[in-house]
Order: C-alpha cells, then structure tokens, then sequence
C-alpha cells in the first residue's frame, strides 16, 4: 500500500480520483493509529502518575534515588501526606512504620506469666521448695551464683532512622520495617541485663543498691548500642527485680528482721533519750539547788554578819547584862515553844535531887534529856 | 506532520521505558547483588545504584538483603571448665556483605541455608568456649575478675575463624550472650544455699540489732552518769564559792570571838528545842533563878 501512496503524497491530494476501497482502508488506518497513539498517552501518563504515594500518620516514607536514600538523618523522611517522585527504575517510595517512642521490655530473668496475668497483676501459683524450670521461668544469675528474677523495660526512640531502616533486615529482602532493629535493640537488652546482673550480688540488686543495679543496665545498654550502631536512643529504663517465689518465705524473714532491728534500735534509742534528758534535767536541778544553797549561805553569813556588828555596840557597853538579857530572851521564846517543861527546885538541904525517868518507846512521845 | 512528530516522541519514551526496565536494575543501599551470565556469577555489587545488564535469558540479577540479622541458637546446657552445668543461649548479629561469594555457597543463595550454617558454628563455638571458663567468669561481684566480654570475644572469634576457612561473603556483625540459666536440678540446691544465706542475714539482723541497741543504752547511761557527776562537781565548786565569800566575812565575827560565840551557842539552844523536846531545870537556869531569890538568898546570883 505504502509504496504506491508515497510517490504522491509530498503532493497535496489533488482533485484525482482515488478508487473508494483504498480511501476506506485509509480512513481504517487513521482511527487505529489514534487509538493506538491514544493508548501510549495513557501509558506515558500512567508511568509518570505511578510516582505518587500516600504517606499514612503512623508512617514515614524514604525516596530512593538509584537506590540510596534522598536526603540526610530526619530530612529523609517524608511525613505523612502526598508524595510524588521518579517512577522506578530512577526513585523508589518505600514506607516505613514508625512511631515515636517504642517500648520493649526484656524477654529473659522473668518468670512465665500471661498477658492477663500481667494485666491483672496476678502470677502464676507456684510451689515452695519446688525447682525452677529454666525452659518455662527466666532467671538472671547474680554474682554471687544465686537465681533471681529481673526485667527491664526500655523506652527509646529511633536517633538514626536510615541506619534502623538500612541497617538491620526484618527478614524479607524489600521490606522496610522496624522490626529487624527492635529485634536486635531486644538482644542487646537482654545482653546488657544478664551483664549487670553478672556484676551485682543479690541483695544488691533487691535492697541496697536497687538504683545503682538499673543504672548499670541502661550503661551497658547505651554502650554496647553504641558499639552497634544501633541508631537509637534510650529515653527511659526501668529494671523491676524480685526473689524466685519459691524463696519469699525466706526473704520476707529478711525484711521482716531488719524490721524487728529498727524496732529495736528505735526503743533503744527512745530509752537513751530519755535517760540523758533525765540526767540533764537532774543536773540541772543539782546545779540549781547548789546555787541556791551558796547564795542562802553567804546571804545568812552576811546578815549574821550585820547584826553582829549592830550587837557588837550594845555587847561592848555592858558585856555582862547584854549576855543576861539575850540569854533570858532566848529562854523565854524557848521556853513558849516547849511541849513539857518540868521544875524542879533545889532540895532545901542543897543536896542533889535524884529523878528518874521511865523511857518508854510507844507512844512516839518526844525524847527527854535531863538536865541535872 | 506535527501529529507525526508528537507521536514519534511519545513513541520514543515509551521505548526508552521499556528499555531501562529491560536493561537496568537498581541495587537499593540495603542490598547487595551478583549478576549471572548464562548462570555463572559474573558480577558483583556492593554499593548501591542503577546498572546495566543483559536482558533475561542472557543475564540474571540475584538481589541479597545486606542488613544486619538477628537470630538466636537454642537454650542448651554445657559444662564449664569448673564442671558447672550452665545454660547459655547466644545470639548473633550478621549479614552477606559479598553476594558473589555467597550466592554459589547455599542453595540458590538461601539466606535459612545460611542461618542454619552459623548456628552449626555458632554451638560449636558456644561448647567449645564455655568449657574454657569458670562459672565464676560468668557471675562475679568483682568487675576484674568477671570476663563476660572477653567470652563473648571468643565466641565470637571462634566463630569468625570457622567462617574465613571457606569464604562465604558473610560478616559477623555482633554476638552476645541473650539468657544465662543453670539447669533444673542445680536450682533445688541454689534455693537451698539462698534460704540459708537468708537465715543467716536474719539471724546477723537480729544479733546486730540487739547488740547496737545494747551499745545505745550503755552509751546514754554512761553519759547520764557523766552527766550528773559534772554537774555534783560544778555544785561542789559553787557550794565552795558560797563558803569562801563566807569565809571573807568571818573577820567580821573575829573582832569580838566572844560575842560570837554566845550568839551561836543561843542560837544552837533555840534549834535544839525547837520542838517536841521536854526540858527539865531547876532554879538556877534563868528565867528561873528568879524563885530562887523568893526563898533564900543563900545561891549566888
């Protein structure tokens, strides 16, 4: 067909006589060759549209272009809404759910118990002096060779996402997930668990040094993440530790004695307190009632002292009546005071009068002394 | 002619699409490839990128996830050096960093055909090392006598060499020891020597206890008794005070002894018949001596 229509067709189609089968054919060919023109639009358009993505909120996407990642550290990462970019084999939109913060709590050192459980704060029943079965119940090893349970619970966030999203495989090649790194950040806990516990005694871990212990499992979880590149950093972690159940007997002994020990000491010193106020208030009342008796001593003596001068005038006059008169005053004032007074005159003969006196010991009648 | 042109044009790019999917391939970064000719590995990619290569039958891209990955071996028991019976479960990081050593390696470049290979050498290696150290290099209180690293380090090592005897375009990226546990029947003992550490922490709590309280009365008493004896002296010392200011006044006293003397001797009088005493005198005890001179003046005075 071709060959005879193009000698004429540089020339405009004259007024000629064409036969009517050839101009059919022609007028077939232009409405197939629209369609087909047609179809490659659309599939140029289709090529080109293929380059838009929905970015969901609990999502990220990450352009590849020739297959590395657009972008550096948090400015690789699309949020969510449309996105457009070069249809494969020039870019790549992959997706990668992310979220925040993540949490992950250690999965050995615990012993087995179910979600339910969990949430109801309800444990397994299990019996005293009964072995533990490493296959079913975690434990840690202390350092002093004995079994107790730990977990930790690890709160952290993705610092690098391109090293988590490249660096570590959920498993099928293609997919971008997180779960290849969780996995390893999982291992690595449990890793930084069992070597704080391989560093800590059992009463360190549960009493003394409960701080010290959940420390040392964020540093040597921070450490060996560092070592792995990892890509992420640890918001939070929190170790809860307990004895194995089989032994809460005993260690509720323990707890009970240390308290029974400062109930001890506390009477103890509650005692000493008040045997040294007893005695400080003792002494002071001995200091007290001394310096009471200094000042009432030498208060007397100087009064004493005072009306001996006073007497000593009236003494010097007359030494002898002075002597008299105080004696019969004194007397006098005695002598109103006494219970019994008894007289006895001289015997006229001037000899000595003899008396007798009957000391009987009841009633408690005052002691009589004889004067002759 | 336009018409022509424009289709021409759409023509094209719609032969250079077909011909880039058709003889391009993208690696992404977390991928390594190898391309085979004919089926024998011909080319290696390490670094991520678009390349060409032969279209289908002719040439064929083997794509491998170079990530890193995780898994663990299983909960087994093994002696160590001291015939302690220990549990260790260990886990390994590693990922295919040579796609053309390690295509030919597995079958059709299985990556659980390789898993399955490192957790041979992995128990292995595990076996072998735990045998070589003391379950007190495992647990220990004193961070220089604990050799939990360098366990790894060998695991590890151990490891690695059994890799670099056949190539296989793996690398170890990391290995840690995941559980520790000593088995079912060491753990009855276990809880028997923690309830006896646990009997005597009672009974040190107890005697501690008593005997720190003891200590805290003994204490308070002797400082009661300090107490009171500093405060005897000081009383003593100001008492002593009181008669040395006394005794400057007894000069006082010294200028007429006689005097003094019959004031004390009154005053000794009046205490000791102060009360409940019964006196008996005869006339010559003044007041009394006045009868005296009723009857007779034969007494003096």
């Amino acid at each position: 067909m071709n060959p005879t229509r193009s000698p004429e067709s540089p020339q405009p189609p004259g007024p000629q006589a064409v036969d009517a089968g050839s101009q059919a054919l022609a007028e077939a060919l232009r409405s197939s060759f629209a369609i087909v023109r047609f179809v490659m639009v659309l599939l140029v358009a289709v090529f080109f549209a293929s380059g838009f993505r929905i970015v969901g909120p609990q999502e990220k996407g990450i352009i590849l272009r020739l297959g590395r990642p657009v972008g550096e550290g948090e400015a690789a990462l699309r949020g969510a809404g449309l996105h457009w970019s070069f249809p494969y084999p020039i870019d790549e939109f992959i997706k990668v759910p992310i979220t925040e913060i993540q949490t992950l709590r250690s999965t050995v050192g615990w012993y087995a118990v179910t979600p339910e459980q969990e949430l109801a704060g309800t444990e397994p029943p299990v019996v005293a002096s009964t072995p533990l079965n490493p296959a079913t119940d975690g434990a840690v090893l202390t350092a002093d060779g004995n079994i107790i349970h730990s977990r930790a619970i690890l709160r952290y966030r993705f610092d690098d996402p391109l090293r988590c999203v490249f660096g570590f495989t959920g498993g099928t090649n293609g997919a971008f997930t997180l779960t290849g790194v969780s996995n390893a950040v999982l291992n690595t806990l449990n890793n930084a668990l069992l070597r704080a516990a391989a560093e800590f005694t059992v009463d360190q871990i549960l009493t003394r040094d409960v701080v010290g212990f959940q420390d040392a499992v964020r540093r040597h979880f921070e450490r060996l993440a560092r070592e792995r590149q990892l890509g992420v950093a640890v918001e939070q972690c929190e170790v809860q530790s307990r004895p194995p159940r089989q032994l809460k007997q005993a260690f509720d002994d323990v707890i009970n004695a240390g308290q029974r020990r400062s109930k001890v000491l506390n009477e103890a010193l509650s005692f000493a307190n008040q045997v040294t106020n007893r005695a400080a208030s003792e002494a002071a009342a001995i200091l007290n009632g001394a310096e009471a008796q200094r000042t009432r001593y030498v208060e007397t003596i100087a009064a004493d002292a005072k009306r001996f001068e006073g007497l000593l005038t009236q003494f010097q006059s007359n030494p002898d009546l002075y002597m008299e008169q105080r004696l019969v005053q004194t007397m006098s004032r005695v002598l109103t005071n006494l219970q019994d007074k008894v007289y006895m005159p001289e015997r006229g003969d001037g000899r000595t009068r003899e008396l007798r006196l009957l000391l009987n010991r009841e009633p408690p009648k005052p002691k009589s002394e004889t004067s002759p | 002619m336009k018409r022509h042109t424009l289709t021409l044009l759409i023509g094209t790019v719609l032969v250079l699409i077909f011909a880039l999917l058709l003889f391009v391939f993208q690696v992404r970064q977390s991928e390594v490839a190898v391309v085979t000719t004919f089926g024998k590995p011909t080319r290696n990619i390490a670094e991520p990128g678009a390349y060409l290569k032969w279209p289908w039958p002719i040439q064929r891209v083997y794509k491998f996830d170079q990530r890193i990955q995780t898994f663990e071996d299983k909960f087994t028991e093994g002696l160590t050096a001291d015939n302690n019976n220990l549990l260790t479960m260990v886990y390994l990081g590693w990922r295919i960093v040579d796609a053309k050593a390690f295509f030919p390696k597995f079958a059709g470049g299985s990556v659980q055909a390789a898993e399955r290979m490192l957790e041979g050498l992995l128990s292995n290696a595990k076996g072998a090392v735990v045998g070589r150290y003391n379950l007190s290099d495992f647990v220990n209180a004193d961070p220089e006598r604990l050799k939990f690293d360098q366990i790894e380090r060998d695991m590890r090592a151990m490891v690695e060499a059994q890799l670099s005897t056949n190539d296989c375009g793996i690398k170890i990226e990391f290995l840690g020891i995941k559980k520790l546990g000593l088995p079912e029947s060491v753990t009855q003992t276990v809880f028997e020597r923690m309830t006896s550490e646990r009997q005597v922490l009672v009974s040190r709590l107890q005697n501690e206890g008593e005997a720190e309280a003891e200590r805290i009365r003994a204490t308070a008493n002797r400082q009661a008794a300090e107490v009171l004896a500093a405060a005897e002296a000081e009383a003593t010392r100001i008492r002593g005070q009181g008669e040395a200011r006394a005794a400057e006044l007894l000069p006082v006293f010294e200028r007429n002894p006689a005097l003094a003397n019959f004031e004390l001797r009154l005053q000794a009088l009046e205490q000791a018949l102060k009360d409940r005493a019964t006196l008996i005198f005869d006339e010559r005890t003044a007041p009394f001596d006045l009868f005296q001179g009723f009857r007779t003046n034969r007494n003096s005075k």
